[in-house]
């Protein structure tokens, strides 16, 4: 799974710390999904999408491939 | 589940691990102890406790974070321990029935004085000429407790065995789930 976390924290200006504590995880945890580590929860995935205010095709892309 | 879970009441989690260690030291004073005057109980009703005790510290760790990913490694090296951990137990088991199967049958009835075979049935004679220790004063060591006790090495050495694939899997999936990835960020 591809996602564009990275892009639409750089276009919030927030560093991994700051989601993470707006998301209640770990910064470890925003690392691992960014690099494609980790596919995180349908839960954690809403939470990211509804904090960037887009919807959650907009940040994950679900690739055959992977 | 995603969300970092604090729990309220007052320990960081680095005076837990050293209260970890000095738990760690009285077991070991106390399995010395109870090696030293033969107590067996003392040992083991000394480990629940201690057990229980890191327990309630660990309650009280104010500062422990817990999010799904870290969830997920513990579940997924717990699991794979489990998977690799029963196949060793269950050969080991099989091993140890193969030798109780081979041993006499029990319960051993002691056998009158006078079926006893030649050489056993003798009395000690401890100096010279005088009089012999009737057999039956003497007590042979429980041999079953000893055995017992023996049996305890190899479930330690499995408990190892399992501590270790423990370990092994956790590096194996925290590696795999990203908790050494770095970046930019990297502290």
């Amino acid at each position: 799974m591809k996602n564009r976390i990275k892009v639409f924290r750089a276009m919030h200006d927030l560093t991994q710390e700051a989601l993470a504590q707006q998301l209640g995880v770990t910064r470890q945890t925003i690392l691992a999904i960014e690099k494609g580590k980790y596919d995180p929860s349908l839960e954690l995935a809403f939470k990211i999408a509804r904090y960037f205010n887009v919807s959650i095709e907009e940040v994950f892309t679900y690739s055959e491939t992977q | 589940m995603s969300e970092l879970t604090y729990i309220s009441d007052a320990m960081k989690q680095n005076t837990f691990y050293i209260l970890a260690g000095i738990i760690g030291l009285v077991e070991v004073g106390v399995f010395w102890f109870s090696v030293r005057y033969m107590i067996p109980y003392l040992i083991t009703g000394a480990f629940i406790v201690g057990v229980l005790l890191l327990y309630l510290a660990w309650r009280r760790i104010t500062d422990r974070q817990v999010d799904e990913r870290a969830v997920l490694i513990n579940q997924k090296a717990g699991m794979a321990t489990f998977m690799v951990f029963w196949v060793i137990f269950f050969a080991t088991s099989l091993g140890g029935a193969v030798i109780g199967l081979g041993a006499p049958p029990l319960p051993h009835f002691p056998r009158p004085p006078d079926e006893r075979p030649s050489g056993i049935n003798e009395s000690i004679k401890p100096f010279g000429d005088g009089p012999g220790l009737p057999n039956e004063s003497i007590r042979p060591p429980d041999d079953g407790l000893i055995r017992l006790g023996h049996f305890g090495y190899l479930q330690l050495a499995l408990l190892f065995v399992m501590f270790f694939l423990y370990v092994g899997f956790r590096i194996y999936y925290a590696r795999k789930y990203g908790e050494w990835e770095s970046d930019e960020e990297q502290d």
